[in-house]
C-alpha cells in the first residue's frame, strides 16, 4: 500500500498552523508540498517555495509576436501582394496598420495568458485529481487548511511524513492512493486534439490562399466570374427578341466618329486637305497605324510585296509608285475610308487623326523610295 | 539642504521667475506673455483637478488600499484653488489670443454660429461657475477629510460615497468646458468630440504622476509609515494603466481626423505637425507613452521606487509639453524656448513647489480620522 500512495494530507484548523507547519513539516520529508485553502493565503507562494509565474515572460514575448507579426501581414498584404489605395492615402499608412496591430497584439498576449495559464502551466482540464475523491475535500472548501505531501517519482515514506504532520499539529491525517492510470480521454489526449484543431486550421487556411490565388476557375471563387450580367456574343433574356447584342440607336453615331458625306466622287475626295500638321509624334502614330493595318497587302515599304502569298489572288497597290504618289491627300484619304476595289473600309478600324497621320506615312515612304540626291544631308558622302 | 533653505531658494526663483515673467510681456509680446500664461495655468490646474478626481474615485469604489495616501492626494488638489485667480488673470488673454473675442474674428461665419457659447460673458461665467464648483468639491472632500482628523466623525465618509458620484458628473462637465474653452476656442472653427476626454486623460495622469512624487518624498522622510510596496505598486500600475489611456485617446483623435481627412478637422493637425511641431509631437509620444510603457512594464518595477520617481517626473514634464504643444502653435511660429519660457517655468514651479510644502505641514501626512486607516495599511497584494 505505501508504494501506491498519491499524497498524505494534515487538515489544520487556521492558516497560521498551517503556515508554521509548512518550514516544520518541509525539514523532515521527502516530497512535493502543496497547500489545499479555501481562500488565497498572503504569502503563500513564498511559503511553499513556489518559483516565479512564467506567465508575465509568455505573455509578453506573445504579444510582441503579435505586434510584429499583423505589422508584417498588413504591410505585405498592402505593400507587397495587393495594394489598394483607399481614399488616396498612402499604400502603406502606418496610421491605418496600429489598430489591427494593437488588436492583434492584446488577443495573442491575452490568449496566452487565459489559455497559457490555465491549459499549459495549470495542466487543466484534470478529470481524475486524487484530492477531488478524497475525504478531505469538503473540509478544505469549507473551513478547514490543508498541507498535501505529494508524490513525484519516489514513493512516499507514509509514516515519517504522518508523524511529521502530527507533530506539526495537524488535527487529522488522510492517505490517498494512486489511481488507476485514466482511460482513452486523458488532459493528454484532448491537448493533442486541440492542437490537431488548431494545426489543421492553420493548414486549411493556407491552402485556401493558395487555392483561390492559383485556381480562379474552381467553385466557388469563379462566381466571380459568372455574374448575372451581359455578356458579348450571349442570349439575354432582357430584351424582347432575346438577343444581347444590340444595334445603335437609330440617329446616333459613336464617339470621336462623324459620318463620311463626302459621295463617291475623285473630285470632292481631292478638296480635302490634311488637317494635322507633318511632325514626328504624327509620323509615328502613322507608322503604328500603317504597320497594324496596311503592312498585310501593301508591304512594309508600301511597295505592293506584302508576305502573302501568290494563293492570295488579288494584287495590292503599290503605294510609292508614281500614280499613288499623284493622287491627292484627299484621294488616299477617300480610299482609306471607302475601301478601293478588293480593298475593305478601314473606317471602323481607324479614327479620323488616325486616318489622316498614315496619309502622312505613306507620303513619308514615297518620298523615302524615291529619294533624289537633294535628300541626302550634308556630310554624307554621295 | 535644509527645510528653511529649501524655501527660501524657492521664493528667490519665484521672484527672478516673475520679474521675467513680467518682462516677457513688455519686451517679447503679450501673444507670447499670455501663450504661456495659459500652459502653466493649465499645466498646475490639471494637476490639482488630477489629485481631487482621484480623492473622489476613492470615496466613489470605496477603496481600502489607499486611504493611507489619500492625504497626499488631497494636499496636491489645492494646486487647483491657487489657480482660481490665476484663472480670472488669464481672462485679460481673451482678445489678445482668441478670435473669438476678437472684433474681425467673430465676422467668421463659422465663428458667428457658435457666438452662443464663445463670447465674452458667458465665458467670465463658466469660468467663475467652475471655479465655484472645484472650491465647492475641494471644502466638501478635502476639508471634510482634514476635519475628520480632529473629530473622527466617522459621518463624513457617508457624506463623501453619497457626494462622490455627483462630483464626478460635475468634474466630466467641468473639464470638458476647460478643454474646449482654453485649448479648443484658440482655434474656433475647429471641434474634437473627444478632446473633454484627451485632457481628462492627461489631467488625471498628471495627478497620478503628482502624488506619486509627494508620497516618494513623504516616504523617504519616513512620514508615511506602514505605507509599503504594495501600495506603490497600485500607484505604478495606475501609471502604467493611463500612460496607455491617453496613448489610446490621443492616437484614437489623430487617427479619425486622418481618415476622414475633412478639410475643417484637418488644418488644425497641419499646423500642430508642421515642421519642428512634428519633431515635438515625436518627443511627447516618447516621454509620454513610451518611456513609462517600457519602464513600467516589469511586474517588480511598479514598486521600485527609484523608477517610479523618474516616470513620474517625466510623465509630468511630458503632460507640460502635451499643453504647450496643443496651445503654443497658435502664435504662428515654431516651438519657442528662451529666457521667457525658463522664467514663467521658473515662476511658477516655485510657486506651486512653495504651496505643496506650505500644505505638507497642514494636517496629519495620513487620513488619521479615517476608520478605514488600518485596513488600508495592512493592505497587501
Amino acid at each position: 500500500m505505501t508504494d501506491r500512495a498519491s499524497s498524505v494530507i494534515g487538515i489544520f484548523d487556521n492558516p497560521r498552523q498551517l503556515m508554521a507547519a509548512i518550514p516544520a513539516v518541509r525539514a523532515r520529508v521527502q516530497g512535493r508540498l502543496e497547500a489545499y485553502t479555501p481562500y488565497p493565503i498572503h504569502g503563500m507562494e513564498e511559503a511553499l517555495g513556489l518559483r516565479k509565474s512564467p506567465v508575465g515572460g509568455m505573455v509578453f514575448i506573445m504579444g510582441v509576436i503579435g505586434a510584429v507579426s499583423a505589422l508584417a501581414f498588413e504591410m505585405w498584404t498592402e505593400g507587397i501582394d495587393y495594394p489598394l489605395m483607399t481614399a488616396g492615402k498612402p499604400v502603406l499608412s502606418w496610421q491605418a496598420f496600429i489598430p489591427i496591430m494593437f488588436e492583434v497584439t492584446v488577443l495573442f498576449a491575452c490568449f496566452t495568458a487565459g489559455l497559457g495559464m490555465l491549459l499549459v502551466l495549470n495542466r487543466l482540464p484534470f478529470f481524475r485529481h486524487p484530492m477531488l475523491q478524497s475525504k478531505s475535500m469538503p473540509l478544505i472548501t469549507r473551513d478547514r487548511f490543508a498541507l498535501a505531501v505529494e508524490a513525484d517519482e519516489r514513493p512516499l515514506d507514509v509514516a515519517t511524513i504522518t508523524a511529521a504532520l502530527r507533530d506539526a499539529g495537524a488535527e487529522s491525517i488522510e492517505v490517498i492512493e494512486r489511481l488507476a492510470p485514466v482511460g482513452p480521454v486523458s488532459p493528454r489526449f484532448l491537448l493533442r486534439v486541440a492542437l490537431g484543431v488548431a494545426l489543421s486550421c492553420l493548414v486549411a487556411g493556407y491552402l485556401t490562399y493558395w487555392g483561390v490565388k492559383l485556381f480562379p476557375l474552381a467553385v466557388p471563387v469563379v462566381h466571380m466570374l459568372d455574374q448575372p450580367r451581359l455578356d458579348p456574343q450571349r442570349e439575354s433574356a432582357f430584351f424582347a427578341d432575346g438577343s444581347g447584342m444590340r444595334l445603335p440607336v437609330a440617329g446616333t453615331i459613336a464617339r470621336g466618329h462623324m459620318p463620311y458625306t463626302i459621295p463617291d466622287s475623285d473630285a470632292a475626295a481631292a478638296a480635302l486637305a490634311n488637317p494635322l500638321p507633318r511632325t514626328e509624334s504624327v509620323l509615328r502614330r502613322g507608322r503604328q497605324a500603317f504597320n497594324t493595318y496596311c503592312t498585310v497587302c501593301h508591304g512594309v515599304l508600301g511597295d505592293g510585296r506584302p508576305s502573302l502569298t501568290a494563293a492570295y489572288g488579288a494584287k495590292p497597290a503599290n503605294l510609292v509608285a508614281q500614280a499613288i504618289r499623284d493622287y491627292s491627300d484627299g484621294k488616299i484619304y477617300q480610299a482609306i475610308v471607302m475601301g478601293r476595289n478588293a480593298m475593305p473600309s478601314y473606317a471602323a478600324d481607324l479614327s479620323e487623326d488616325e486616318r489622316w497621320a498614315v496619309v502622312h506615312y505613306v507620303r513619308a515612304l514615297q518620298r523615302a523610295l524615291n529619294a533624289r540626291d537633294e535628300d541626302i544631308p550634308t556630310g554624307v558622302s554621295k | 539642504m535644509s527645510g528653511n533653505q529649501a524655501a527660501r531658494n524657492l521664493r528667490l526663483a519665484a521672484a527672478a521667475g516673475l520679474a521675467g515673467v513680467v518682462a516677457t510681456g513688455f519686451v517679447s509680446g503679450w501673444e507670447r506673455f499670455w501663450a504661456n500664461w495659459i500652459v502653466w495655468f493649465l499645466f498646475v490646474l490639471t494637476i490639482g483637478l488630477g489629485g481631487l478626481f482621484l480623492v473622489a474615485l476613492e470615496h466613489v469604489v470605496g477603496a481600502r488600499w489607499s486611504v493611507p495616501l489619500r492625504r497626499v492626494a488631497e494636499r496636491i488638489s489645492g494646486l487647483a484653488l491657487l489657480m482660481g485667480p490665476v484663472a480670472l488673470l488669464a481672462l485679460l488673454a481673451l482678445p489678445r489670443l482668441y478670435p473669438w473675442a476678437q472684433a474681425e474674428g467673430v465676422q467668421d461665419p463659422v465663428v458667428a454660429a457658435k457666438a452662443a457659447w464663445l463670447n465674452v460673458p458667458f465665458f467670465v461665467l463658466r469660468v467663475v461657475v467652475c471655479v465655484g464648483l472645484w472650491t465647492l468639491a475641494h471644502w466638501i472632500f478635502v476639508g471634510g477629510s482634514l476635519r475628520q482628523d480632529r473629530d473622527h466623525d466617522v459621518r463624513f465618509n457617508v457624506r463623501a460615497r453619497r457626494l462622490a458620484p455627483i462630483f464626478m458628473i460635475v468634474f466630466a462637465v467641468t473639464i470638458t468646458i476647460v478643454s474646449f474653452d482654453w485649448i479648443s476656442s484658440l482655434e474656433p472653427s475647429w471641434y474634437s468630440d473627444v478632446f473633454g476626454v484627451y485632457l481628462f486623460a492627461g489631467t488625471f495622469l498628471a495627478g497620478l504622476a503628482a502624488t506619486t512624487l509627494v508620497a516618494l518624498h513623504l516616504l523617504s522622510r519616513g512620514r508615511l509609515p506602514g505605507v509599503g510596496r504594495d501600495h506603490m505598486y497600485n500607484l505604478g500600475g495606475f501609471l502604467f494603466a493611463f500612460a496607455v489611456f491617453w496613448s489610446y485617446i490621443g492616437f484614437a483623435q489623430y487617427l479619425l481626423m486622418w481618415y476622414a481627412n475633412l478639410p475643417e478637422e484637418v488644418f488644425w493637425y497641419r499646423e500642430h505637425l508642421d515642421g519642428l511641431w512634428g519633431t515635438l509631437v515625436l518627443l511627447l509620444a516618447a516621454l509620454h507613452f513610451v518611456v513609462p510603457f517600457v519602464v513600467l512594464v516589469p511586474r517588480t518595477a511598479k514598486s521600485d521606487a527609484r523608477r517610479l520617481f523618474w516616470v513620474a517626473a517625466i510623465m509630468l514634464v511630458a503632460h507640460w509639453l502635451d499643453l504647450y504643444w496643443m496651445i503654443f502653435p497658435v502664435l504662428g511660429k515654431g516651438p519657442l524656448l528662451g529666457w521667457q519660457e525658463l522664467s514663467f517655468a521658473a515662476f511658477f514651479l516655485s510657486t506651486g513647489f512653495l504651496w505643496i510644502g506650505w500644505e505638507l505641514t497642514r494636517g496629519a501626512d495620513m487620513p488619521v480620522g479615517d476608520p478605514f486607516l488600518r485596513e488600508g495599511l495592512a493592505f497587501h497584494l
